[in-house]
């Protein structure tokens, strides 16, 4: 009980108040222009939190999350141009909506769709994080290796087509977390006589730089002056009470999904809409209508992106693991705040916890009041021109990452980063196992070399949950090859029923 | 601070979009060169200076591991670039004809930029920055060129040098 009161106490302090504002401000902008991502923000503005207090800090960063989630649907709907990768799904049926007329009710569904969604998977955060932390509080050096294990592969498996590349970037990130002191011995490696290099590569300026400048450098390299204009005739906005039943399932199927993709380390809200958006399609009694303007396509693809956030806030708490790659940029900060998301927290700070979920809950409850009463300003900045955009940006990614240290060494760090960071864009390689290996890197290097010297390598595999971890490890690496295999061989089979006589000769 | 971007940039390129092809020879290159890192990192691995030899799981042992584990993943990699179809990159949009040298002088402007901020100051490298990358990217005007610059490093200046204590 003391744990809620202090929890929620922490957020009548005016400065954390502000900051949540702040946030949801930041997030809801960033959220509306496309280009710039809930992670590209999150990063960006975690070199500026560090200097305050961690629950301002998480004020900031969670609402810019949460408001994100909200102001991504706007370019969605507006111009089928996604805020962030997260509305993807929100296009297939918020455009075809606005150009019937009818944005302002595709913008209206769109808010309460997500609202419903984040508020659902919160309710699984509150009930299931710390059963979920409890159990894992039990996990010894091998357990903890399997975890960042099966992290990491389930990272690779899904952030990359290529599974080669994906476990490549998954070592390059534990690789580089080997620069610096030895996490047991305290030996030099990999410093090269550098003084700054002794305490590691600044992760903060590594992650500005991959997921920030690298796709501020793409969109430079890739321009292309588009004359998409927004939709300006937004028509009604309040949904009949016949449409509001009509939603009520595939509402609550998309929840169901939201949450458990985001649970899924590094499954984020893009797969998740994309996966509700097909659920509530084949459930649906008018499926025809999906793509051309349904309004239980658009809940389901918005319910479903929502509910992750929950989930992987779920997951990045109890378990330490990053649900999603703002989390992961999330996790650096609470590091630097001396915060060790994972099982410890739920013992450690249980207020902390209880601060958290408030944030997240107050922060959608604001975006859905921002959402609804001033939806119509927000359709003016998808008119800002690109040049105040990106220097802009890279001017606050420059301070942001400085402002970590107050030294340049760390903005170069930064842009170093951003020009890798485009190279493994353009060449398929994914950020996200880099990062998840550079924060994770020494907690699996201790654990390991701890569970080895301790009881030897037949441990991995004869404790219960390390021996199911890695199984599933496996199991997350192996399925995508698996359903490669059986997609090719359906392709060659319906390419010779196409052209039998090629088969006959 | 209402002025459009640069006519002459909007008439180079087309403007519907186009993604990116697939290349063998990227896939080589990329391939060879995690052959090439990943082998730099076992040699490196190897030498580093521990303060006391145990010939064991040592400070070397697991940068080493890493580098045997890349090494292998980077050679089946060089083998699936060269035998298998290149990976589709239709995900990505084609670079156009402006933005490899838009890429470079942004790169170089801002090497510049943090190269001058500790000789000269923040408040003079940002405006000058600012104003130099706004009109590489199409800005024109006397406001967007000089207004726009000095609102923005105004902007960051006062708050974190002034209220957080941040020294630019």
């Amino acid at each position: 009980m003391n744990a809620i009161v202090e929890g929620l106490d922490a957020l009548l302090d005016p400065t954390a108040a502000l900051c949540l504002l702040a946030g949801l401000l930041v997030g809801t902008l960033v959220g509306a222009l496309p280009g710039i991502t809930g992670t590209m923000a999150v990063a960006l503005a975690s070199g500026f939190t560090l200097t305050l207090d961690p629950v301002s800090g998480l004020a900031v960063l969670l609402a810019i999350y949460v408001g994100a989630n909200f102001g991504d649907r706007i370019p969605s709907i507006l111009v089928n141009t996604p805020g962030t990768p997260a509305s993807i799904a929100t296009t297939f049926d918020g455009y075809p909506l606005a150009k019937q007329g009818k944005a302002g009710l595709a913008l209206v569904i769109s808010t309460l769709a997500t609202t419903g969604g984040i508020l659902v998977s919160m309710v699984v955060f509150v009930l299931a994080a710390q059963p979920i932390a409890r159990f894992a509080l039990e996990f010894g050096p091998a357990e903890m290796f399997s975890l960042v294990v099966f992290g990491l592969t389930v990272m690779v498996s899904v952030s990359s087509r290529s599974l080669l590349k994906g476990l490549l970037a998954g070592v390059a990130g534990l690789a580089i977390a080997t620069i610096g002191r030895d996490p047991i011995t305290g030996d030099k490696r990999f410093v090269f006589g550098i003084d700054d290099l002794n305490s590691g590569l600044p992760f903060i300026a590594v992650i500005i730089g991959l997921f920030g400048v690298a796709e501020l450098f793409d969109q430079l390299l890739t321009y292309r002056p588009g004359n998409a204009k927004p939709i300006s005739s937004l028509g009604r906005w309040w949904p009949k009470r016949t449409e509001y039943k009509q939603l009520a399932r595939p509402f609550a199927v998309s929840s169901a999904i939201g949450t458990v993709v985001g649970a899924l380390p590094a499954a984020g809200g893009d797969i998740a809409g994309l996966v509700g958006w097909d659920r509530a399609k084949r459930m649906s009694r008018k499926p025809e209508k999906f793509g051309e303007g349904s309004l239980e396509g658009l809940t389901a693809a918005d319910t479903a992106s929502g509910a992750t956030l929950g989930g992987s806030l779920t997951t990045t708490m109890a378990l330490g693991i990053p649900g999603d790659s703002v989390m992961a940029v999330m996790l650096g900060s609470m590091v630097i705040w001396g915060l060790q998301p994972g099982p410890s927290l739920f013992a450690d700070s249980p207020d902390l916890i209880v601060t958290i979920a408030a944030i997240m809950i107050i922060a959608t409850l604001l975006s859905l009041v921002v959402g609804l009463v001033r939806m119509r300003g927000m359709v003016r900045l998808l008119d800002l021109p690109p040049h105040y955009l990106w220097t802009g940006v890279l001017l606050f990614c420059t301070i942001g990452t400085y402002a970590t240290t107050n030294s340049t060494y760390t903005v170069w760090v930064m842009l170093a980063s951003g020009v890798v960071g485009l190279i493994m864009k353009r060449t398929g390689f994914p950020a996200g196992p880099v990062v998840l290996g550079l924060l994770l890197g020494p907690l699996a290097e201790a654990n390991l070399r701890r569970a080895l010297i301790i009881d030897g390598p037949s441990i991995l595999v004869t404790q219960p949950v390390s021996a199911a971890l890695l199984a599933l490890a496996a199991i997350g690496l192996v399925t995508p090859l698996l359903a490669r295999a059986r997609k090719t061989r359906r392709t060659r089979s319906a390419n010779a029923m196409d052209e039998p006589g090629r088969v006959r000769s | 601070m209402g002025t459009t971007a640069h006519p002459q940039a909007v008439a180079q390129d087309p403007p519907e979009s186009s993604a990116a092809r697939p290349s063998r020879s990227l896939e080589i290159c990329c391939a060879a060169t995690a052959l090439a890192a990943t082998g730099a990192l076992v040699l490196l691995a190897k030498g580093i200076e521990v303060r006391r030899e145990t010939d064991g799981i040592d400070p070397r042992w697991w940068p080493e591991l890493l580098g045997m584990i890349g090494l292998a993943l980077a050679a089946a990699y060089l083998v699936v670039a060269v035998v298998r179809p290149p990976f589709p990159r239709t995900d990505l949009e084609a670079a156009t004809r402006r933005g490899w040298p838009l890429l470079v002088a942004t790169v170089s402007l801002t090497a510049a930029f943090v190269a001058l901020w500790p000789l000269v100051g923040f408040a003079v490298a940002a405006p000058v920055f600012l104003s130099a990358m706004t009109y590489l990217v199409g800005g024109r005007g006397w406001r967007t060129l000089l207004i726009y610059p000095a609102v923005v490093t105004a902007l960051v200046y006062l708050p974190f040098h002034t209220l957080l204590k941040v020294p630019l």
